[in-house]
């Protein structure tokens, strides 16, 4: 009973939890991208006199853009079929909340103690990131349609080197309960399998999350904003929203599979914000440090440099099975 | 002031609308954003698409195959917005309208077309100044409620 309700208690208190800490890395990817361009960036203080206008921080610039779009007007395009447009976003929200609630953070076990959780998880993941192509597929603009069939190829290729890199340590640790793989110990042979396939799922996150070399579904100087040309207003907040669950959701599920057991104990909070922080610089370098591919080259890239790293992960996988 | 008018001063996002011109105020926009002046760390942000701003930044003197666009472009941005118009030729036409009003191929400035709220003269206007007619619309944005 006490564990029901502390789970539920935790349930609840976890979005908002999930929400700030996204808006905190989406700031970091602005401010690092930013000082990387020898930019300032969203200020962290800002200048003296210009404090009772502009407010003393912008810690929170990417939750403010999505409370202005809130309050902005919404326009649902003639030519779209209005209720997969409409509905797309607040389904991709949906999908993305829900696969939060499956990934532990510290102190926190949530619900990655069920059975299947890691398979839960992914395949809620895979939904929100399904909704965010059907939308702009319903709005019957063609740059939309364009920026959400190269979403389409993109997805279908990052996915294949993300479900192999789970698989690989479910196989390696014998479960598929995110619980149980994060709060289980570490082995030489396990750190090895960490190191391949963490490079794998950071590339494959790299492709979900639209992050530089793999940015061309939103490709701005060729098909205007891509899939969310025709969204406007509430519609283009929840999107936004979505995606700050998702980058917390993404980076959550990367600690707490590959550097366990950091999410699991609420003694590791100091150090899972360490993690995090470090992996969202990484991913602001990897932006920062690319151009976009065409999406032949990003296929390509994934078949012959990810593909091959996640059969490699596997072997080494059932290897660890096999032999530890 | 509620939360909402805060974060609409907090996140105006430009839409760059080019409408003829030479390219001088497109520029000089487009060093406002880039590392010297930063418009970035105020929260503005230059967005591909007019659903997605609040601003709508016009440079140019409209040649009159644009009209069509120009119009429809302003109704594609979500209230509320305003219109900035940057530069002499956005502001009367400047030196391809004024001794000639009857170009046969120049409207002459935005504002025949669409209001405009905030006027940047200058041939062309600085970065400063560009950014100086940024937070007028800003301001300006502030007062307008949303309306559904
Ligand atoms: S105002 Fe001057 S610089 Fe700007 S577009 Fe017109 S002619 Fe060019």
């Amino acid at each position: 009973m006490v564990d029901l309700i502390f789970t539920v208690i935790s349930l609840i208190v976890i979005v908002p939890l999930a929400l700030f800490l996204g808006v905190i890395y989406s700031y970091l990817l602005r401010k690092l991208s930013a000082r990387f361009q020898w930019r300032v960036g969203p200020m962290l203080r800002m200048y003296g006199d210009l404090k009772p206008l502009l407010g003393t921080t912008r810690l929170l610039q990417p939750l403010y853009d999505i409370l202005k779009l809130y309050g902005k007007e919404t326009i649902v395009p003639d030519v779209s079929r209005r209720r997969l447009f409409v509905y797309s976003p607040f389904l991709s929200l949906f999908f993305a909340v829900a696969a939060i609630f499956f990934i532990p953070f510290p102190g926190m076990p949530l619900l990655s103690g069920v059975p299947y959780s890691l398979i839960i998880a992914s395949y809620l993941l895979i939904a929100s990131i399904l909704f965010t192509i059907l939308g702009p597929v319903a709005s019957g603009s063609p740059w939309a349609a364009i920026g959400a069939r190269r979403e389409v190829e993109l997805f279908l290729v990052s996915e294949l080197g993300f479900v192999l890199s789970l698989f690989a340590v479910a196989i390696a640790r014998q479960s598929l309960v995110i619980w149980e793989i994060s709060s289980g110990g570490q082995s030489l042979y396990l750190a090895l399998l960490t190191v391949t396939a963490g490079a794998l799922m950071f590339v494959a996150m790299l492709g979900k999350l639209h992050i530089k070399p793999f940015d061309m579904p939103e490709a701005e100087a060729e098909i205007v904003a891509g899939p969310y040309t025709e969204y406007s207003g509430k519609l283009l907040g929840t999107y936004y929203l979505t995606k700050v669950f998702l980058l917390y959701g993404l980076v959550a599920l990367f600690i707490s599979l590959f550097l366990p057991p950091i999410a699991t104990d609420v003694l590791w909070l100091p150090l899972y914000i360490v993690a995090a922080v470090v992996l969202v610089f990484l991913l602001t370098s990897v932006q920062v440090l690319n151009p976009r591919y065409r999406i032949r080259n990003a296929i390509n890239w994934y078949l012959k440099v990810a593909i091959p790293l996640g059969v490699l992960n596997f072997i080494i996988a059932l290897a660890i099975w096999l032999v530890v | 002031m509620g939360i909402m008018d805060k974060a609409r001063i907090y996140s105006p996002w430009l839409y760059h609308l080019h409408c003829g011109g030479c390219n001088g105020c497109d520029i000089e926009t487009l060093a406002a954003l880039a590392p010297r002046f930063d418009v970035e760390r105020f929260g503005v942000q230059l967005v591909p698409s007019p659903r997605h701003a609040d601003i709508l930044l016009t440079t140019g003197c409209v040649p009159k195959q644009f009209i069509p666009m120009v119009k429809r472009i302003y109704e594609q941005v979500p209230a509320p917005k305003v219109v900035v118009a940057v530069g002499s030729c956005a502001c009367g036409g400047s030196l391809f309208y004024d001794d000639a009003p009857e170009n046969y191929a120049i409207l002459g400035h935005p504002d025949l077309l669409i209001p405009v709220d905030v006027y940047v003269p200058g041939c062309a206007p600085k970065p400063e100044a560009i950014i100086n007619g940024v937070v007028q619309g800003i301001l300006k944005l502030a007062e307008k409620r949303s309306k559904k």
